[in-house]
């Protein structure tokens, strides 16, 4: 297979038929050359170089999920009609439009655009899960966060505790959704739905131990011909999963500044906050309380 | 309120898709005040189960909320 590709498994010649009669064991295997199993960790690596900006990752996620389409109409912002990641939409390619290169400056191969398919990070130490009160997030076998429906209880403390600004309530159920990393696929062996659909393989889906390898050959290789500009956003403490978030399930190659693509420079988790809050507090208490104790001796 | 009746194809979460009896497919949400939970829409898919959905129009989606859910005799012709 080419440099970088995938290798295609011997057991695809399992399977020379177009028409099947059930789901293939370890359908995978085939797709993202990963076999799944409980207690690995699992995510996508998403190369931002080979995004063109075809959205099949949304229309996939989308039609797998049953989500319905929202947010109808034009936003007016380029051709990024989606807006941004919400309760019916877990999947969201921004095409970022870099006015500055038109129209003397501008260079051949993606030179004006930049493609990016936004998605729950499925971080490490996840701000949402800690946030929750009820236990509705929770890690799943297969190292990722999902919400349970049938537990949320709607309070939305996982949309505030979130630094992606990735979870959403949905106004007509009242609970909070996000991406499964599509859970029940996992389950039943499949890749999940969006890094299926992608044609370039900008989004890989697999092990994170191989997922990081394969990201730090591709940095490389783009070091070597000339992209000086590209980094990894995600990769344990590196930039993206700072704040004690450990690392991100779902991380990213990108060429520009992450405000470029409406991700945070340096995100925190709010649970580190709180010892210092708690203390501040404690302190003003004490701060008044002696005040008072001060002004009232004073006047007796 | 309007109602539709069809059969129940796919469920996800607390989310459906029903074939309405005039042939079309419609996604519904199962609403936040409705009798019943996310959980209990996974057994009317199993059984392609004909159902009676009382809806209103989603907020900037396109998709129904549904607020019953009334299982109608009978269920899905197989083939």
């Amino acid at each position: 297979m080419a440099d970088g590709g995938l290798a295609l498994s011997r057991r695809a010649l399992d399977y020379p038929a177009s028409d099947l009669s059930g789901v293939i064991p370890d359908e995978a295997e085939l797709t993202a050359g990963v076999r799944i199993r409980a207690g690995h960790s699992y995510g996508f690596f998403t190369d931002t170089t080979l995004c063109i900006g075809c959205k099949a990752c949304e229309v996939a996620c989308k039609e797998w999920n049953n989500l319905p389409a929202d947010h109808v109409g034009m936003t007016g912002d380029s051709y990024d009609n989606t807006g941004h990641l919400s309760a019916n939409t877990w999947r969201h390619v921004a095409l970022i439009e870099r006015v500055a290169d038109r129209p003397t400056e501008m260079r051949p191969f993606q030179s004006g655009w930049l493609m990016m398919s936004d998605v729950c990070k499925h971080c490490h130490n996840a701000p949402c899960l800690e946030a929750c009160p009820t236990g509705a997030l929770f890690k799943t076998e297969f190292d990722t966060v999902v919400v349970q429906q049938d537990i949320c209880n709607g309070c939305g403390y996982c949309v505030a505790a979130c630094p992606f600004g990735v979870v959403d309530l949905s106004a007509d159920d009242g609970k909070a959704h996000k991406c499964t990393l599509c859970y029940d696929r996992l389950k039943g062996g499949l890749e999940p739905a969006c890094a299926k659909s992608c044609p370039t393989d900008s989004i890989s889906f697999g092990e994170l131990p191989e997922l990081h390898a394969r990201a730090e050959k591709r940095l490389a290789k783009l070091h070597e011909i000339g992209v000086s500009s590209a980094y990894l956003y995600g990769m344990p403490d590196g930039p993206g999963a700072t704040g004690g978030i450990g690392h991100l399930n779902a991380f990213f190659l990108l060429t520009e500044t992450p405000e470029t693509y409406n991700l945070p420079r340096a995100p925190t988790r709010p649970a580190d906050r709180v010892a210092p809050s708690l203390a501040a507090g404690l302190a003003t208490v004490a701060a008044l309380a002696m005040t008072a104790f001060a002004v009232f001796a004073r006047r007796t | 309120m309007q109602s539709l009746d069809g059969v129940v194809t796919l469920v996800q979460e607390g989310r459906f898709l029903m074939q309405s009896d005039a042939g079309p497919y419609h996604v519904f949400i199962l609403s936040h005040a409705a009798a019943a939970e996310p959980d209990q829409l996974a057994a009317l898919q199993r059984d392609q189960a004909r159902v009676r959905v009382r809806f209103k129009r989603g907020r900037d989606t396109i998709a129904m909320v549904a607020h019953q859910i009334e299982r109608l005799p009978g269920r899905a012709a197989s083939g």
